[in-house]
């Protein structure tokens, strides 16, 4: 989108203003509404989609299957996004593929112990990402998708013995029961930086503007790598001061708790 | 022969349908109003498919615009999860997927007033969720919703459906088991008329069945558009509501 | 909730939140609607007559009475007529045509429109107006610096991006329309020109009403240019628009002195706005703002976005007096941002009819 000069210097001016004007109002630390559906693909194990105001749609099924870990190591959960009109091998989905691969390892509560099922099984998740439509980058809006999909994903409950090592058996389920996977996904922020203030969830018309732009990943109550940053824009991209980074992790830390309840109480 | 009984001795398919039932059907449109000019959203058994219309346009490129119609193009995303197994390989630029794209571009191409839009492009993209058979015709159905969302003028509806030859009896629409282990017929049917846009045989099917499975088919594409016709006016109704309230 | 982020759960599978869904009740349990029938109409047009705002589909067969001119949204087939689209019937004279519920704008000649620019071309602009085609401003169509009575030079083609590039945002008037429905502008009145010192939104174009006057002064010093398209320009208040709303009958007000507004004169020039042989500076295709406008300035026109988004999502005509009912409504709210949450949308939109209904001047459609 080409937003006219008069119309980046009017943003810009508001945003930089002390406090911050942003052009729909919001707080610093205010997000955009979103719409949480979870649960409405029989077929997957977990899956959830996210709409925001601004009609950006991420859809994330999770699919679970049983693989053999002693004789691949190959990891245990695999990524896999799809951006509407964009090619598998475009830029903004590399970069972001590379991103979340990234942000999926981070921190505990996310290692392989979890989907491990007995010594010789393991459970491969398969987390799909399908972004229907978006604005401006939907990093956020993915992590918050993958959070809920996760979130409420369920697998079948094992029923044979954990110690399979000397037995040749394959693991056996419970035909009806299901247990909850409990993975909690890292949340991913993006934090917009204009002349000497920071904003969370900048919209397409903020993310014009914006010098600079940090992406800040956060799980368990503590921030956790990565931490990048990115330019949102081709016109302004300058650097910035690094107690603004300071500033914006602090500002990501006292507000990440609140969305987090919010996802997990929907 | 399969291990399921696909068509019992007593007329009960699978799913406990009868040969001559369509699976449930529910649609509705203006789903994506901030995304796409048109957009549905349908559920036809265990198909879940969103459709968006982006247009009539501006062209993005100038070599697409034709001075006197508007140009097509349709894209179908068959997601990676969309079946109960997970597929290993991507879906695009799969050969069937382009055959689609292809198949449904003709049969709406005629459909559409497309000389009323010239130098416009009317882009439609469809994402197919989960699919359990008869996929095709329920792209058709959801494009056609799309379409109408979008305001863009049709001559009708185009509904679709599938048909399968169990032995000798037709089985209407049918789901994946029942595609799987039988010929079947796909059809786009041009509103309540007997015409038809869209006929796809792509196995072996005697031909002397071919007019029973037809008027089978033809008869269950009209309850589909009866089904979309309601979802529409109902939404049209409301809107006329909010719109008198203004 | 929280005020930092809102989230609301959806139940029972992937429905879609469109006005088929709980919003409508609210709507429908307090208001005495008109109900149109509806029952009987789905077993696919056996009938002869559709009347006037009835609901048709297409393929539906509206009449098989040849009288009737066939107008958009119909189609003539062996002596009927049917519709091509979903949408209410309009007869108008002998006019019979369908207006689809939803659909790109068309314009009309005299349209006030608002619209960005997305090429410039050989001595002329292409001019993205959310409608189904760019539409075009030719050069000859613009007031240049210099006297709108000058003549165009070769120099004016080699530097149209000076006056409007890309991305330029100009409210303009539709001159006239092409074979094929695109239309052409021009901004041949100060009225008209590039825009400046506020943000631009966009609604649905139906629901701006095309009447005599798109630009308004509103409380709080802000001015809103609603676009027939459906593009809507908020600025700050200038002294033009003080002046084009004051009938001022002499010439020589002092206000336009030194005028620092949108579309600003020559300062030295002190003659009637009003009067076409004025002359154009440089300054109308400036992209400077105006440098004085203060953070409560820009606070309203925050809160003005969020109203008209608001009514737009409840799908409320705009009118001046709506907006200005919506912002004195939303004064409720100190916290602007609070605005963007889906109920204090409805209730803005719910408290802008009721208000509307107890002035009684409620069916201004």
């Amino acid at each position: 989108m080409t937003l006219s000069i008069a119309e980046k210097s009017y943003l810009y001016d508001s945003l930089t203003a002390s406090p911050s004007i942003r052009p729909d109002g919001r707080k610093p630390h205010q997000f955009r509404p979103i719409e949480v559906s979870t649960d409405f693909l029989p077929s997957s194990n977990g899956s959830s989609r996210i709409i925001s105001g601004d009609g950006s749609e991420c859809i994330v099924s999770v699919k679970a299957k049983v693989i053999d870990h002693t004789l691949s190591d190959e990891e245990l959960i695999q990524v896999d996004l799809d951006i509407a009109g964009e090619r598998t091998d475009s830029p903004q989905v590399e970069t972001l593929m590379s991103l979340l691969n990234k942000v999926l390892k981070s921190g505990p509560g996310f290692e392989h112990s979890r989907l491990q099922l007995t010594e010789r099984y393991s459970f491969k998740i398969f987390i799909d990402i399908l972004v229907i439509s978006s604005n401006c980058n939907p990093a956020s809006l993915i992590s918050f998708a993958m959070f809920s999909a996760l979130n409420t994903t369920t697998l079948p409950k094992l029923i044979s013995s954990f110690d399979d090592l000397k037995v040749e058996e394959l693991p056996m389920f419970d035909d009806y029961d299901l247990v909850n996977l409990k993975l909690k996904s890292p949340l991913v922020f993006l934090l917009a930086i204009v002349g000497n203030n920071l904003i969370v969830d900048p919209d397409a018309n903020e993310s014009e503007v914006c010098d600079n732009a940090i992406i800040v990943t956060w799980l368990d109550g503590k921030i956790r790598s990565p931490i990048r940053t990115l330019t949102l824009n081709n016109s302004y991209s300058k650097g910035f001061d690094p107690t603004l980074l300071q500033k914006g992790l602090k500002l990501i830390e006292e507000n990440a708790a609140a969305v987090l309840t919010a996802l997990e109480s929907s | 022969m399969s291990r399921f009984e696909i068509y019992s001795p007593e007329g009960l398919r699978l799913d406990g349908r009868r040969w001559n039932e369509v699976r449930r059907f529910e649609c509705s449109i203006n789903t994506h109003a901030h995304a796409a000019d048109g957009s549905s959203y349908l559920e036809q058994g265990n198909n879940k498919i969103i459709t968006l219309v982006k247009g009539p346009k501006e062209p993005s490129l100038r070599s697409q615009a034709n001075s006197l119609k508007a140009t097509m193009d349709v894209s179908v995303n068959i997601t990676r999860f969309s079946k109960f197994e997970r597929s290993a390989i991507s879906h695009k630029n799969e050969r069937r997927v382009l055959e689609i794209q292809t198949a449904l571009l003709r049969t709406f191409e005629k459909n559409i007033m497309l000389h009323l839009y010239p130098r416009t492009q009317i882009s439609i993209q469809v994402h197919i969720l989960q699919q359990d058979g008869g996929m095709f015709a329920s792209l058709i159905n959801g494009i056609t919703l799309a379409l109408i969302d979008a305001g863009i003028a049709m001559y009708d509806y185009v509904s679709g459906i599938s048909i399968g030859l169990f032995d000798t009896t037709p089985l209407l629409d049918v789901n994946t088991l029942e595609e799987n282990a039988m010929s079947t017929v796909t059809l786009g049917v041009i509103g309540k008329s007997e015409k038809l846009s869209l006929l796809s045989v792509e196995d072996k099917i005697p031909l002397d069945r071919l007019e029973s499975v037809l008027a089978i088919g033809i008869a269950g594409a009209h309850r589909l558009r009866d089904l979309m016709d309601e979802e529409l006016r109902k939404h049209a109704h409301k809107r006329v509501i909010k719109a008198s309230t203004k | 909730m929280s005020d930092v982020i809102s989230v609301i759960k959806r139940q029972s599978g992937l429905k879609y939140a469109s006005i088929d869904n709980d919003e409508m009740e609210n709507f429908s349990s307090d208001e005495d609607v008109p109900m149109v029938d509806i029952d009987g109409k789905s077993n696919g047009g056996k009938r002869n007559e559709a009347a006037a705002g009835e609901i048709v589909t297409p393929g539906e067969l509206i009449t098989e009475d040849p009288i009737w001119m066939r107008g958009h949204g119909t189609y003539f087939l062996e002596n009927s007529t049917y519709s091509s689209a979903a949408g209410t019937i309009s007869r108008v004279n002998r006019l019979l045509s369908v207006i689809p519920l939803k659909g790109r704008y068309t314009p009309e000649t005299g349209d006030h429109i608002v619209g960005r620019i997305t090429d410039v071309g050989n001595k002329r602009w292409k001019v993205d107006i959310g409608g189904k085609q760019h539409a075009v401003l030719m050069l000859g169509s613009v007031n240049l610096p210099g006297g709108i009575l000058r003549r165009k030079s070769e120099s004016d083609e080699l530097q149209m991006r000076t006056f409007l590039k890309e991305g330029d945002v100009l409210n303009a008037e539709v001159q006239s329309l092409f074979q094929d429905g695109s239309a052409s502008l021009h901004t041949r009145s100060l009225k008209y020109g590039k825009l400046r010192d506020g943000l631009l939104i966009q609604v649905p174009s139906s629901l701006v009403v095309r009447s005599k006057n798109h630009t308004h002064n509103l409380p709080g010093n802000v001015t809103v240019l609603l676009g027939v398209n459906g593009f809507i320009w908020l600025r700050k208040t200038s002294k033009m628009d003080v002046a084009r709303e004051t009938p001022s009958a002499g010439p020589a007000s002092d206000i336009s002195e030194g005028p620092t507004g949108a579309k600003s004169l020559n300062p030295t020039n002190s003659v009637s706005i009003t009067r076409l042989e004025e002359e154009s500076s440089w300054k109308i295709y400036s992209d400077k703002n105006d440098p004085s406008i203060t953070p409560s300035i820009r606070q309203n026109i925050s809160r003005y976005a969020n109203v008209i988004k608001a009514l737009a999502f409840c799908e409320i005509g705009l009118t001046h007096e709506r907006i200005v009912i919506g912002y004195e409504a939303s004064i409720a709210y100190s916290n602007i941002g609070e605005l963007i949450e889906r109920e204090v949308m409805e209730s803005i939109g719910d408290d802008v009819i009721n208000i509307e209904k107890m002035r009684g001047n409620g069916a201004t459609e």
